[in-house]
């Protein structure tokens, strides 16, 4: 039996060419021998257990270290809390999904800002700021939710890569100038300092980057620019 | 009795270095019998070849400053084949043995991590290895001819010598080449491997590519770059286009006079820019087979030889460990190694097996493992007036073998397709 489309003759039994996939069919012909079996090899990549146990087992020790050799000192923790804390921060943002076979991003990524809030909240707590509430957590909170906004639509929308990108960088814009207003609210400095220049900036590329979306000819100017 | 250790080759040192964790280099080589395989047999016939081969029953080990092959206290099993050719051969296997020995129907194949021998070395194993297999369940006497050795005797030293060491010129080759077009796909999430065979009659494809005045291995280098340059001219503007270069691997035993069944090969880069204009097969098959004669010369390759020996040679670079050697070289070969080609077309041309054998063994094919950032790879051997060319991909697309095949039924020549359907 031969494909018409490529002109190579296929084994007995094929329903489709595995060339082209135009589908073939002898109604006279047997079902073919398979030259494989169905069997699939068990593991297909190794392990990586032994350097999560040991990054794991060498992030206790560091911070049992730090926390140590502060109190030793000062029988207070002092600046060991805080490196402690940034550690333990680094090890859930880099090291922790990857105990996961499949990580669930959309799920880690407010974990990992939920832990740098707590961070923060840490070190204004044991620094005695009154900057947390009305400053660090709103930022925090707002980054949060751009970011897995971001994420999301990057992941499970295949197109408007534009539309999506564009909308960010405008938003992003947004979020200076409310960055500014919570600095301003707690640290009584004057409004409109310095937010209006990353508004503009990032509010110019974003409407460049939507406009690329809506008008075809930018759009293979920007897809011919930015390719790689 | 202490173990037996042997140091990597030249050419063997990079494929550790390179290895990563779903991904390791490896060749198959198979030959199909008349009759469904006896794994029971099989076994017997592997062990008679311990002591011919003790290069092969080794172990793949991690010193302070190198890896090393070490005799192996782990027998290599006899083991079902699987859905596709060449698993991933994982760092833990690798620890205890650097073969399988797997069987199928009537098809015994054996799979090699490419730092224990190159295409030649596993062609005479697995002669060896179906030749013991032969004598065992059918009683015959098989001469030991062509590929075939004679397992009682004891190995010759030339056979486990890094040959690199030996040929390097006295100075080395500037290894500088421009980056080649690099082909892409859905990556298949498991790591199956797509294996499509396209079996030709030797005679029509030699006469093709005598029509072109090239060899076979140049004809077929051609075809496929000329289909590699049609995918890339769909793909981007021809400014934007790479240079289009396949990788032929060259077996240096037909340079220099060495019988080693280590690694004695080294690749060629060869082919053509699309930006300069477009190409005919007449040019590509013209510009494929000019460079190979200038190129495979025993001087060239000396000089090649050198640049890979060379290194080895730096203090400094010797007592680096083995984790930093490994950082390094693994830079090297992407730039270096695989960064000139688009595939590799590697043909072991023809497997000679003695006269005895021939009715019992019906079929010889050789499969090399996808490489580590492209998709495709092409290996070609020929067998009885048959030629078969196994194209492996791990990406779903199939448009290269497609464009590949078809082109040579355009060309006169007959393709039989077979795949290992999933």
């Amino acid at each position: 039996m031969y494909c018409v489309k490529c002109g190579v003759r296929l084994q007995e039994g094929v329903t489709a060419c595995p060339l082209c996939g135009t589908p073939v069919w002898n109604p006279e012909e047997k079902p073919g021998e398979k030259t494989y079996p169905d069997t699939l090899p068990r593991r297909h990549s190794e392990s990586n257990l032994p350097s999560l146990f040991f990054l794991t087992a060498l992030t206790v020790v560091v911070i049992v270290v730090e926390l140590a050799v502060c109190l030793k000192l000062y029988g207070a923790l002092r600046w060991g809390g805080f490196a402690a804390g940034g550690v333990l921060l680094f090890y859930i943002v880099a090291v922790l999904p990857f105990w996961f076979r499949r990580p669930l991003m959309v799920a880690f990524l407010p974990v990992d800002f939920l832990a740098a809030g707590l961070f923060v909240w840490y070190i204004a707590f044991a620094t005695g700021g009154r900057w947390f509430w009305s400053f660090a957590f709103p930022v925090i909170g707002i980054a949060c939710l751009l970011t897995v906004g971001l994420y999301v639509l990057l992941k499970y929308i295949r197109r408007g890569k534009l539309f999506i990108f564009g909308g960010f960088l405008i938003l992003v814009g947004g979020f200076t100038v409310l960055i500014e207003l919570f600095e301003s609210v707690t640290f009584h400095t004057p409004m409109f300092l310095w937010s209006l220049f990353p508004l503009a900036g990032f509010f110019t590329a974003g409407l460049f980057l939507l406009l690329g979306g809506i008008i075809p000819p930018l759009h293979r100017a920007i897809k011919r620019r930015l390719f790689f | 009795m202490p173990k037996k250790w042997y140091r990597l080759d030249t050419a063997a040192l990079i494929f550790p270095a390179i290895s990563r964790r779903d991904w390791s280099n490896a060749f198959r080589f198979s030959a199909t019998l008349s009759e469904p395989v006896d794994p029971e047999i099989l076994e017997r016939a592997l062990g008679d070849l311990k002591k011919r081969f003790p290069s092969f029953f080794v172990r793949l080990g991690q010193g302070l400053f190198w890896y090393y092959l070490e005799e192996s206290s782990e027998p290599v099993r006899v083991m079902p084949d699987f859905a596709y050719p060449l698993t991933f051969m994982s760092r833990r296997e690798l620890s205890r043995n650097c073969l399988r020995v797997l069987f199928y129907k009537n098809r015994i194949a054996v799979e090699f991590f490419h730092s224990l021998t190159d295409g030649h070395g596993g062609s005479v194993f697995l002669a060896t290895l179906v030749a013991r297999y032969l004598e065992l369940k059918y009683g015959i006497d098989i001469p030991c001819e062509g590929p075939v050795r004679d397992p009682d005797e004891p190995p010759p030293a030339a056979e486990t010598e890094d040959s690199f060491l030996k040929y390097a010129a006295g100075s080395a080759a500037s290894e500088n080449e421009p980056k080649a077009y690099r082909l892409r796909g859905s990556r298949e999430p498991d790591g199956f491997r797509h294996l499509t065979t396209g079996t030709v009659e030797t005679q029509v494809l030699l006469d093709a590519a005598h029509r072109y005045g090239v060899s076979a291995t140049a004809f077929l280098a051609a075809v496929m770059a000329e289909s590699v340059i049609a995918i890339q001219a769909a793909e981007r503007p021809p400014k934007r286009q790479k240079p289009v270069r396949i990788t032929i691997p060259v077996d240096l035993r037909k340079l220099f006079p060495s019988s080693t069944v280590r690694n004695f090969a080294l690749v060629l880069n060869v082919g053509v820019d699309p930006r300069f204009g477009s190409y005919t097969l007449e040019d590509l098959c013209r510009v494929i087979w000019h460079t190979l004669q200038a190129e495979a010369t025993p001087q060239n390759m000396a000089g090649m030889i050198a640049a890979n020996v060379e290194p080895q040679k730096i203090t400094l670079l010797r007592l680096a460990p083995v984790w930093l050697k490994n950082v390094v070289m693994d830079l090297v070969y992407l730039r270096r190694g695989e960064g000139g080609g688009c595939l590799n077309v590697s043909n072991l041309s023809v497997f000679s097996l003695p006269e005895a054998m021939a009715p019992y063994v019906t079929r010889a094919e050789f499969i090399i493992g996808p490489q580590r950032s492209y998709p495709h790879n092409c290996s070609v051997l020929s067998y009885r007036g048959k030629t078969y060319i196994n194209m492996i991909r791990c990406i779903r697309e199939s448009e290269l073998e497609r464009l590949f095949f078809s082109r040579l039924v355009e060309l006169g020549i007959p393709v039989d397709i077979e795949t290992n359907r999933r």
